[in-house]
């Protein structure tokens, strides 16, 4: 059985409901992330995990034992908080000392443990500092040790690294993640960032008004959405209503408005109504009629590393990202063709509107 | 150009300046002059220069009994309103939105109304013939009458409640700047409610009540009001002595050397209770 597990929780206030139903398991080790926008219930969730909110249905168990009364204090749980919530009033050294106090570990080995831990975030030269003598990053790895020190049993992040800028952000993603594999915690990540999720996680957990839209590999769950809301929360996409033509060959078609979109290795019924979609990276501009759409380029951005294009055709505007490899300019008001193969395009059915 | 925006700040602190000097400095510098000057029961307050006045405050037993009650219940009040202040502010601070706002003007409400008025208030409930010595009587838990009009014990309650709001207001105002998640945190690190409270809570809002306990040391150790009415001629504070002393012995140089004692005592405590707790406390008050 797994170690940590989600069975079928629930979160109302009041009449609203923040959680819809939740069922989640948890690998011994594994990096999860809970991914979803603003107001999904990530944080609701993480709060029950953690005890701090009481869930209206379902249970949670961490290794076997059920723990969804038992008090936050008693469940042995390392928490980051968004504000870090670190006492100012004591130096980094009391700190992250304070959970190993709490469980009376003796002088000598919590100093030890201290010590170890805050090497592990290389705040070692740091230790007698106060939180507000700390800069934002750094901070972060204070929280990060206390939640540590106490080696629980998950390791619970609630977007710890939003309130950090672009380029420490990568980088304590990068530590993050390096810590974790190393020390070999459960962790629960909460983030609304997809680069994030898919840069740390071992799995996404992608969440959508109180709900799991997705569970999987990152890999998986880019490549292989299960749904319309999946596809755009994860990266951009080319999303088209279509309505099926039958399948031969391995290849189903798809008709959207006058232009066919064949697809491998996917049974479609005639008649059926599903979404098209092509990630922007999939499609090539080549010469114009030659591909299986031609289009006008509205917008061109440099973003150094590649191109972004705006491509406004008889099926509504496209986006495109090319790879700076050097040599090419498209130039805008150009017309072009657009070209991608039947393996690059995803297939998901569409919900009727009622 | 530059000299004219250079003198602006002049400009506009320059009213306030002028009143802190015409009702504040002028009249203290007075009454410190006062202070040194003799009175005779014939010719009235004689100017001059001798520390008389003070030998006499500073040796009479009499006097001496005056600024030791004074301090004590100074000492009492402050105690209290911290005692009951703090737990006040933090509940306040923890209830949610339409309760919060009732609480809060239910706390600050008697701030509205003049101090003479709400000890009059506590005159009608703790005199011998007041509300609750009559309900105990009746309930039957008391035979006779509990004496609280003019002794210390009533005239300190009165001034906790007269005092409290203060403290409430100063503790509120530094647990706004506490971040609420600090307390799930020391709690997931497996700290009861109670260790949370004191290891983390306290320490954090100690500015606030300190600032609390000081304005309510002074306000108590000042107080005039509460304790001429609900204390009257037996129980003389300093504040009431130096009343009598300037309207009734009409010894007026007396009383300010009295007046400048008090407030010599009272900066002395304040700033060495600041010193006391912002050492013992230093990182919360960065
Ligand atoms: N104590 C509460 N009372 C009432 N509603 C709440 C409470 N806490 C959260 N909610 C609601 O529940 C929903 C989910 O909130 P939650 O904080 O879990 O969102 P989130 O996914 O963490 O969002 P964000 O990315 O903005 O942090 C929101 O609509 C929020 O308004
Ligand atoms: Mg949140």
């Amino acid at each position: 059985m797994s170690f940590l597990r989600l069975d079928g929780l629930v979160k109302k206030f009041g009449d609203f409901t923040a959680v819809e139903r939740i069922d989640l398991d948890v690998e011994k080790g594994e990096f999860i992330s809970l991914l979803g926008p603003s107001g999904c219930g990530k944080t609701t969730t993480l709060q029950m995990i953690a005890g701090f909110v009481d869930p209206t249905e379902g249970r949670i168990f961490i290794n076997d034992v059920d723990v969804t009364r038992v008090k936050p204090s008693k469940r042995n749980l390392g928490i980051v908080f968004q504000s870090y919530a670190l006492f100012h009033h004591m130096t980094v050294a009391d700190n992250v000392a304070f959970g190993l106090e709490m469980r009376n570990i003796p002088k000598q080995e919590r100093d030890e443990r201290v010590r170890e831990t805050l090497e592990l975030v290389h705040l070692d030269q740091f230790s007698h500092r106060y939180p507000r003598e700390l800069s934002g990053g750094q901070q972060q790895r204070v929280a990060l040790a206390r939640a540590l020190v106490i080696r629980p049993e998950v390791l619970l992040l609630d977007e710890p690294l939003s309130a950090l800028d672009a380029k420490i952000r990568e980088d304590m993603q990068i530590e993050l993640r390096a810590i974790q594999r190393k020390l070999g915690t459960t962790t629960i990540l909460v983030t609304h960032d997809q680069s994030e999720a898919m840069a740390m996680s071992d799995r996404i957990a992608v969440m959508h008004e109180g709900r799991l839209a997705q569970v999987d590999r990152p890999y998986e769950a880019y490549e292989r959405p299960s749904d319309s809301f999946v596809t755009k929360f994860l990266g951009k996409s080319n999303m088209f209503d279509g309505t099926g033509k039958g399948s031969s060959d391995g290849l189903g078609a798809i008709d959207v408005a006058g232009v066919e979109f064949l697809v491998r290795d996917v049974d479609i019924e005639n008649g059926a109504l599903v979404h098209v979609s092509v990630r922007p990276e999939k499609i090539r501009l080549i010469e114009a009629g030659k591909g299986r759409i031609d289009g006008t380029v509205t917008a061109q951005i440099f973003l150094g590393d590649q191109w972004v294009f705006q491509i406004e055709t008889s099926l509504g505007a496209f986006d495109v990202v090319t790879q700076n490899t050097g040599g090419h300019q498209v130039g805008e008001g150009t017309t072009v063709g657009l070209d991608w193969s039947p393996e690059e395009v995803r297939v998901l059915a569409r919900a009727v509107a009622k | 150009m530059s000299a004219q925006t250079n003198m602006r700040p002049y400009w506009l602190s320059a009213p306030a300046l002028l009143l802190y000097v015409g009702m504040f400095l002028i009249p203290m510098v007075m009454t410190l002059l006062l202070s040194f000057y003799s009175y005779d029961m014939t010719a009235g307050v004689v100017p001059g220069f001798s520390l008389a006045n003070y030998a006499e405050v500073l040796g009479d037993s009499y006097f001496h009994k005056i600024f030791l009650r004074t301090l004590w219940m100074s000492v009492l009040v402050t105690f209290f309103c911290v005692l009951l202040g703090a737990p006040e502010a933090y509940i306040l601070h923890r209830m949610s939105s339409p309760w919060k706002s009732i609480c809060m003007l239910a706390i600050l409400g008697p701030l509205l109304v003049s101090v003479v008025v709400r000890t009059l208030g506590w005159a009608i409930l703790i005199g011998s013939k007041g509300i609750i010595n009559e309900t105990l009587m009746a309930i039957g838990i008391i035979d006779t009458p509990i004496k609280l009009m003019f002794t210390t014990t009533g005239v300190v309650i009165a001034l906790i409640h007269v005092l409290i709001p203060f403290m409430v207001l100063s503790v509120w105002a530094s647990l706004q700047k506490l971040d609420p998640k600090v307390e799930s945190a020391g709690e997931s690190l497996g700290a009861s409610p109670f260790t949370v409270m004191r290891r983390i809570v306290i320490p954090q809002i100690m500015p606030g009540i300190l600032s609390g306990s000081m304005i309510v040391f002074a306000l108590t150790a000042s107080a005039f009001a509460t304790p001429s009415i609900l204390g009257g001629r037996r129980l003389k504070v300093v504040a009431t002595t130096v009343y009598d002393e300037f309207l009734g012995t009409l010894n007026w140089p007396l009383g300010a050397a009295i007046a400048v004692l008090l407030l010599v005592a009272n900066i002395l405590i304040i700033t060495s209770y600041n010193k006391f707790i912002e050492r013992k406390y230093a990182q919360a008050f960065k």
